[in-house]
């Protein structure tokens, strides 16, 4: 690992334009407000969020399949957000993806050596018994065999059409990945097999991932790093095991509590503990404020009218919250947290 | 999910097989026919009794004898001899129309569809127009503008008809890329070009075989109607519809001379189209539907099954029980025609104000078993054997009217995605009054206002404006309290919740889980929780059932199930929870796949994949204990330890 980053989000928006029944016009959806981002060769990044918050938007722009309305993206040397059309193929081979639904992200009418040599037949000039020779490898690292080559999606298991989705990711071996839910789709038993598998090969040939999940628990398996998204903010970044076992964003709390504990008693316990904190009405966006403070137990009068800068959190990272700001007035409210976090 | 509530009743005749076997004679008939066509068409030279065009104005107009089977004309020319070249001039007809049409129809259509904007703006009002305009107009129009004559007229008719498949292209491209395979398409750097032709064209086949046969029957018939009218065919040139016209002209002296040609444009456009329809219900239904009605009930493997004899498996039924499921058996029908069993030997019971989970991974059974409840099963799935109580009635054995009643009323159903379960034609508080008129008779304003006290017991503020949205105007989760509430609305005992908030967001479904929690302490129904998520079942149940290839492999009460799982299956998805483990991978796994039905292993169907196998684990074994119980050969031998 060097400390370049391989992948830099400064500033990102993302932002949707609905349209009226006229086709112009429309009211604006901003997916993604000022999301900074980096990944290091080699590295993975959780990326953490429930749906809506912006998580999938930041994964598309940096697959260029959704253009950034503002900010940077630089992969290597190259910025992407200046590409007009498409990226120029030595970057396009290098940023590869897999996706969520193993059913949809594997064409129907095409086999398995097909899908899997697809990316050499655009990007290189292999012929035909080559690439056959590079599919049979790919399947074997992913785990499937030579027999697998000339069947089609439909005859495997999810389990199986995601490992036949990353045997094509990593065809041309590429600098990074992006995996969007890629094991949410799958049962318990086989979403181990593709983590294991990833981990594996990330090891193996050095690949950066760029992984966006709704499960924190799952993420930090994987990840070096985890970044917690909620209504198109990043409200919290830090090294994996911090955010996982002393999250500084009362939003991360939220997250990691709101998944049920896997001993009854304890989980009756919380359940009881817990404030029916409810709240129905959709999370109103304002311009200005805390976008966490309509459900925020913890919300302060600042919360209402500013918001949170990124401020650095003991282990590592940051966390949008004024809970951790420094300056005076706010070291009760810290305290605070503490005990709020406090099991 | 269709509605075939026959399954339950399997005294009740079924049609399924006589439908399929029809569908297989008017296949036949249909392609014979048109095979006899082509025949016809190119052997004309050979088979035809007389030249097509050897006028005898002495015989015109004669009625069908024995030199002249079917007649002849007003030129004297021999009937059955035009007829078998009209075979010739249709085929060619329809050839060269459609295949102008599907050549210029569906590259246009697919670009427009992949590019969209501008193009496809200007394209799609001028496809508008011409469709506006009577067909047959507008062909005359072409015609008049490239003069008269077969080949012109079929491509008049081929732009005609090109329409309709720019339609079809342009629609299933718009459908087609928003599909994620499009994206991994682009993803890997795919030109468009290439995503279009190499990609997306190939799923438009299916559709573009329909739509051929349809547009063969539709040629034919604006072939003879343009020849008819002098502007296809030009005499003295043999074709159907020529022929009719000539047959109109006469129909005072020979009223036979119209029938030949009719009857043969009836029987091949009635072909083709057949055909087509044939095709289409083909394509895209992998299952062939239909199960044998006479079939008797045979328990799969019921003499093997030792959990049969001795009554291993009946825990003692509380007093209060409101659900009692015993040795149920589901199977489907299989592609080679033959029954695959999806569910065996399941026994279980609710008692009042209690959560039962049942908890495995996709394939084992799980969401079938409560709809077999329900009596649900779709098409090619058919519940037989055991019974199931509800209330001390064997649903099973009520008639159809009968169980229509018992849902909703005893017994409803919260499915996992809110927003297809709810219909999005109808606001959301019409939905509920729906079921309230009809299930408990109550008048508009009554069943109303019921409805919006429900939709704010469900805990949505506002009720009275919700009732009035509809559901796409509400989010995950706040649809599927509206679920709940619907589903509580007749205030049924037994209430089957199957994923209930897998589709939903954590902070969401801790909520919902909440609400089910209250709802039970208020109305005290009993809850069948179908999950897949243990940590789920951990929350919201009092007993769980996991359920692994079809059948119940281990009963526990919740607390003890998870300190102490007997079977190595239940252990394994334990330890394999992300929250499980704290530790970097590789992560705990369970090797292989869940097996598909049909390829269960004969004894224990977990045997492949577990680490304690033994020589035993080759017979079938039974579900044993009291209370709790497990189906493990081994589960009391070795001390396995709690997972955390």
């Amino acid at each position: 690992m060097t400390d370049k980053p391989l992948l830099k989000i400064t500033d990102l928006e993302v932002t949707y334009w609905g349209r009226s029944l006229l086709g112009l016009g429309g009211k604006p959806f901003h997916a993604v407000k000022g999301a900074n981002l980096s990944i290091r060769a080699g590295e993975t990044l959780g990326l953490v969020g429930e749906s809506g918050s912006g998580k999938s938007s930041i994964a598309n722009t940096v697959l260029g399949l959704v253009p950034a309305s503002s900010g940077s993206i630089r992969f290597d040397d190259t910025e992407l957000t200046s590409v007009k059309t498409r990226y120029p193929p030595a970057v396009r081979s290098q940023i590869q993806a897999v996706f969520q639904d193993p059913f949809s992200s594997l064409n129907p009418s095409m086999t398995v050596e097909d899908i899997v040599t697809e990316p050499l037949r655009v990007h290189t000039g292999m012929n035909r018994a080559e690439r056959r020779a590079r599919a049979v490898e790919l399947l074997k690292l992913v785990s499937l065999s030579e027999e697998h080559l000339g069947r089609h999606p439909h005859q495997f298991s999810g389990g199986q059409r995601q490992r036949i989705a990353i045997a094509s990711a990593l065809a041309l071996e590429p600098k990074l990945i992006v995996l969007d839910e890629p094991v949410s789709a799958l049962d318990v038993s086989t979403q181990n097999q593709i983590i294991n598998l990833l981990y594996e090969r990330r090891a193996e040939f050095g690949i950066a991932y760029l992984m966006i999940a709704h499960d924190l628990a799952l993420v930090h398996h994987i990840s070096d790093r985890i970044a917690v998204m909620y209504l198109g903010h990043i409200v919290e970044e830090g090294p994996s095991d911090r955010v996982y076992k002393a999250p500084a964003h009362p939003y991360t709390k939220a997250l990691l509590d709101a998944v049920p504990l896997l001993d009854p008693a304890a989980q009756r316990q919380r359940r009881a503990a817990r404030k029916s904190a409810a709240v129905l009405e959709a999370p109103r966006v304002s311009a200005t404020g805390c976008p966490y403070r309509n459900r925020c137990p913890l919300v302060m009068a600042r919360c209402q009218t500013e918001m949170p800068p990124a401020y650095t959190v003991d282990g590592g990272g940051m966390a949008s919250c004024f809970l951790h700001a420094t300056d005076a007035g706010t070291a009760s409210e810290g305290a605070r947290f503490k005990e709020h976090a406090a099991p | 999910m269709s509605i075939e509530p026959d399954t339950l009743s399997p005294a009740m005749p079924r049609r399924a097989r006589w439908r399929l076997s029809g569908a297989q004679i008017i296949t036949g008939i249909a392609a014979s026919v048109l095979l006899m066509l082509a025949f016809l068409a190119v052997f004309a030279d050979w088979i035809a009794p007389y030249d097509p065009l050897r006028q005898s104005l002495m015989e015109a107009l004669q009625w069908p004898s024995t030199a002249h089977w079917l007649g002849t004309d007003d030129l004297g020319r021999d009937v059955l001899s035009r007829l078998i070249y009209g075979c010739r001039i249709a085929a060619i007809a329809a050839a060269e129309a459609t295949s102008i049409a599907v050549l210029l129809g569906v590259p246009i259509g697919l670009f427009i569809g992949y590019r969209g904007g501008l193009w496809d703006w200007i394209v799609m009002r001028i496809v508008e127009a011409v469709v506006s305009i009577p067909g047959i107009m507008v062909a005359i129009v072409i015609i008049a503008i490239l003069g008269a004559g077969l080949h012109r007229a079929m491509i008049a008719l081929g732009i005609l008809f090109s329409t309709s498949f720019l339609r079809l292209a342009r629609g299933v491209v718009l459908a087609e890329r928003e599909e994620v395979y499009v994206r991994s398409a682009r993803v890997v750097g795919a030109s468009d070009n290439r995503i279009l032709l190499r990609h997306i064209l190939p799923n438009i086949a299916p559709p573009l075989i329909v739509q051929v046969t349809l547009t063969v029957g539709a040629v034919l018939l604006a072939e003879a109607g343009l020849s008819f009218i002098g502007l296809g065919v030009q005499p003295p040139q043999a074709s159907w519809g020529t022929m009719l016209n000539t047959a109109a002209a006469f129909m005072d002296f020979n009223w036979f001379l119209s029938v030949p040609p009719g009857i043969a444009i009836i029987l091949t456009v009635l072909s083709v189209n057949l055909l087509g329809d044939v095709l289409r219900d083909s394509i895209g239904r992998g299952i062939a539907v239909g199960v044998r009605p006479e079939t008797p009930a045979v328990r799969f493997e019921a003499a093997a099954s030792p959990s049969s004899e001795a009554g291993l498996t009946s825990s003692p039924r509380p007093a209060d029980e409101i659900l009692w499921v015993e040795s149920l058996q589901v199977m489907v029908s299989a592609r080679d025609g033959g029954e695959i069993p999806v569910i065996t030997d399941l026994s279980l019971s609710i008692a009042k104000g209690e959560t039962l989970g049942l908890v495995g991974e996709s394939g084992s059974g799980k969401t079938l078993t409560g709809l077999s409840i329900l009596g649900l099963l779709g098409a090619g799935a058919r519940t037989t054997h055991g019974s199931i109580l509800l209330n001390g009635r064997d649903l099973r054995t009520l008639p159809r009217k009968q169980i229509e009643q018992v849902r909703g009323n005893e017994v409803a159903m919260v499915f996992q995605d809110p927003t297809t379960s709810l219909n999005p034609a109808f606001t959301v508080g019409s939905q509920i009054v729906e079921v309230l008129r009809s299930k408990q008779g109550l008048t508009q304003k009554q069943a109303w206002n019921h409805a919006v006290e429900l939709i704010d017991r469900v805990g949505i503020p506002r009720p009275e404006e919700r009732a009035r949205a509809y559901p796409h105007e509400l989010s995950g989760g706040m649809a599927q309290r509206i679920a709940i509430a619907r589903a509580l609305s007749c205030n049924p005992s037994l209430l089957i919740a199957d994923e209930p908030t897998t589709a939903l967001d954590v902070t969401v479904q801790q909520e919902i889980l909440d609400l089910f929690r209250d709802l039970q302490d208020e109305f005290g129904m009993a809850i069948l929780f179908v999950t897949h998520d243990l940590a789920v079942a951990a929350d919201i149940c009092d007993r769980i059932g996991v359920m692994y290839a079809g059948e119940l492999v281990e009963m526990a009460d919740v607390d003890p199930l998870f300190a102490d799982p007997r079977h190595p299956y239940t252990r394994g998805l334990l330890s394999a929870m992300p929250h499980a483990s704290d530790r970097n991978p590789p992560l705990p796994t369970i090797r292989g796949n869940v097996p598909r039905p049909g390829t269960w292993p004969l004894g224990c169907r977990f045997s492949n994949r577990c680490d304690f196998k033994s020589a035993a684990c080759d017979a079938r074994i039974p579900l044993v204990g009291t209370g709790r119980q497990v189906r493990c050969v081994r589960a009391g031998e070795f001390d396995m330890e709690a997972v955390s």
